[in-house]
């Protein structure tokens, strides 16, 4: 039995809605750039929001005081997934977002300045702990109660999707607002590049010259209902989230194992979770990192579940960046987006197949064919591996 | 309808009071002591050699309080494991944020890797090689009562034994933040881990029954939220032998502040619920045990435990 999707909302380098991200997607125009936001940074190219923290402070309509970019990102997407639903005495109502770092982005402006001595704004770390951008949201939107924030690298996304699916399932709420949001960080772009997997050219997901990730920012949210809450609110189900697993790959603290344990584990257990055949799968909205290890260890997974019939399969992050935790919720969203529009999109920058496993993605726009169910990967650090599926609402 | 109740099966504390593999320790330990400091086992008995030169004190302290938990329920494998922890791994992120900001050129990605919030449930599953279920809630003074949620819901999908623990550590530059945030904040900050096996039937080992779980989120009214969650198990306020609680509420008979004895932490209540857990081998007068995590006023957590009948 899946759960409703009702509501979905979005801020990434492609677009600062969904309906700017779904275009962004059907052109194959990437939001992956030369740094302009983000100040000091120490990459060229990053997947930027093409908003500054005052305008999106200003368009939220935010009082002065502490607010991290995580905030502001997960407070625009957030908003949209929410619409004009309202609080309700009767509808139990949670909100699950997930983050990395948090309110990284102000705490290393105060850490700077605290070690340069320069009269260090204290009132900055306030925004640092993980659940305060849940928080900061809920109390915007009405939401008191079930107010939970998870962080497992860059699969924390996808486990607030799964863990709100959970509740409701459970009968713990009857409507949940699940997401991610996290926003580009000196300390994020640094710590990749001391793994030596940032790339200083256009990320390659899945192809063999592959040298590395982009980094992105952004923020996604999806509105989850049981049947309770969508007769009263009656709003229009967009598509269900019905299958979902998380399996620790247990191999190392950053890298995936070569054998894709993890991963193929996540996989067939969502896929059987759903209810669904493995040649059910319309589209793959892989990882996809453009890591060496990510997409090997990913393509081998696809094969140990797929065999040699693997559905049309590609990566989103050359159009977005890797958004971390939040990469789980904006590829939820634009798996919504492909069931909605019948839509299989394009895995740029690919040329070569990697010679291991000779996988190849989606490479143009395809919207010929039925999209009934999407499969949904997000791998992190800590071997942390969590698959979501989504089909269509019949 | 009756809400399913959980076992557990195991329970393991490393703290600033004598904590760790010390039954018992609730009717021995008095409140901390001005400059009390962590009390460490010999960790090389819970974590290999290699592991443990670049482990944190955050992760030495989880690991070594999973491992033994494990030990004592006599699980091998988890179904799944669980962690909470409201700041993460302190030491680590500014170890980076330092290096990042200080060092030009390649940096060293040790404490980068080891500085997401995860890192302490990967950990777990990398020194026993599990598969399972891995996550790590972070709601700042509720991230434990979370993890037990998702506990209770995964015993409830059909999971029979889950690892499920809390962890914060203090580094130095709390002080000073603390007190630019939070002046005349009383009761010293400090460092603290425990970990269980919560349990779905009851088996030999089990230690004590868990009732309920709540957490709310912008709580308004506590005593209402405590009269209700009380009501919806069956029981009042007057059926407790014993509350536990942190912040400044006031409860009528037999009220432990638990700060006091573990200082303060993000997930203190873990340490908590542990006390309770300790109490009811020691004390077979105590039955119905609360512990209110009011931490922080907008956060209210509650959890509802009881004695194992003989």
């Amino acid at each position: 039995m899946g759960v409703r999707v009702t509501g979905i909302g979005i801020v990434s380098a492609i677009g600062l809605t969904v309906g700017e991200n779904l275009r962004a997607l059907r052109e194959g125009k990437s939001g992956i750039g030369p740094v302009r936001y983000l100040e000091g940074a120490k990459a060229s190219l990053a997947g930027e929001v093409k908003m500054s923290n005052s305008e999106l402070a200003d368009e939220l309509g935010l009082a002065a005081g502490p607010v991290s970019r995580t905030s502001l990102l997960g407070l625009k997407a957030a908003r949209e997934a929410w619409g004009d639903n309202k609080r309700s005495g009767v509808i139990r109502t949670g909100i699950i977002s997930a983050t990395s770092v948090g309110g990284m982005d102000r705490s290393e402006v105060f850490y700077q300045d605290y070690l340069n001595k320069t009269n260090p704004d204290y009132d900055l770390l306030k925004t640092h702990d993980s659940g305060s951008t849940t928080e900061r949201i809920a109390a915007e939107l009405g939401i008191s109660g079930y107010i939970n924030t998870l962080s497992t690298a860059c699969s924390s996304g996808a486990n607030a999707i799964m863990l709100g699916a959970r509740l409701i399932l459970q009968g713990k709420l009857d409507r949940v607002l699940v997401g991610g949001s996290d926003a580009l960080a000196r300390f994020t772009i640094d710590g990749f590049r001391s793994l030596m997997i940032y790339d200083d050219q256009w990320c390659r997901p899945f192809d063999e010259s592959r040298s590395g990730l982009n980094l992105g920012e952004g923020a996604a949210f999806l509105l989850l209902e049981n049947t309770k809450s969508f007769a009263l609110t009656g709003n229009r189900t967009l598509c269900e989230v019905s299958g979902w697993a998380n399996a620790a790959d247990a191999y190392h603290q950053t890298a995936s194992s070569p054998e894709g344990k993890g991963a193929t584990m996540a996989i067939e257990n969502a896929i059987e979770k759903s209810g669904l055949n493995i040649n059910d799968i319309s589209y793959v909205n892989a990882h996809g990192t453009g890591t060496k290890n990510n997409d090997l260890s990913e393509s081998v997974a696809l094969k140990n579940v797929f065999g040699n019939r693997i559905p049309p399969f590609s990566s989103t992050k050359a159009f977005t960046g890797h958004t971390l935790a939040a990469a789980g919720a904006i590829e939820a969203v634009f798996s919504v987006l492909s069931i909605q529009n019948n839509l299989i999109y394009p895995n740029l920058n690919y040329k070569t197949a990697i010679e291991e496993t000779g996988l190849v993605p989606v490479t143009r726009l395809e919207s010929g064919n039925v999209v009934n169910a999407v499969l949904s990967n997000s791998f992190g650090f800590g071997g942390n591996n969590s698959s979501l599926v989504f089909t269509r609402h019949e | 309808m009756n809400k399913p109740e959980f076992y557990i099966s195991a329970a393991s504390t490393i703290s600033h009071l004598p904590t760790f593999k010390n039954v018992g320790f609730s009717s021995v330990i008095g409140p901390l002591e001005a400059n009390s400091v962590l009390i460490t086992p010999d960790y090389k008995g819970y974590i290999e050699a290699g592991l443990l030169r670049r482990m944190s004190k955050i992760l030495r302290m989880s690991v070594a309080c999973a491992n033994d938990c494990l030990e004592q329920a006599g699980v091998e494998q988890p179904d799944a494991i669980v962690v909470g922890t409201g700041l993460g791994c302190l030491q680590d992120t500014e170890k980076f944020l330092n290096t990042s900001q200080t060092i030009e050129g390649l940096l060293p990605p040790t404490a980068f890797i080891q500085s997401t919030h995860n890192t302490m449930a990967g950990q777990v599953s990398l020194t026993i090689g599990n598969h399972g279920y891995n996550m790590t809630h972070t709601q700042n003074t509720l991230s434990f009562e979370h993890a037990m949620l998702d506990a209770m819901m995964l015993l409830q999908e059909g999971d029979s034994h889950i690892l499920v623990g809390a962890a914060d550590e203090y580094i130095e530059i709390l002080t000073e933040i603390m007190a630019q945030l939070a002046p005349g904040q009383d009761g010293p900050m400090t460092s603290g881990s425990s970990f269980f096996v919560l349990s779905k039937e009851r088996n030999e080992q089990a230690l004590a029954v868990v009732k309920d779980v709540a957490t709310i989120g912008l709580v308004e009214d506590v005593q209402q939220n405590v009269g209700d969650f009380m009501a919806d198990n069956a029981l009042t306020i007057e059926d407790l032998d014993l509350i536990l609680y942190a912040g400044k509420d006031n409860f009528p008979g037999n009220a432990v502040d638990y700060l006091a004895l573990s200082g303060i932490y993000s997930t203190a209540s873990a340490f908590a619920l542990h006390y309770a857990v300790d109490v009811f081998q020691t004390d077979k007068k105590i039955s119905n045990v609360l512990i209110c995590n009011s931490l922080r006023k907008s956060n209210l957590g509650l959890m509802l435990v009881r004695a194992v009948e003989a």
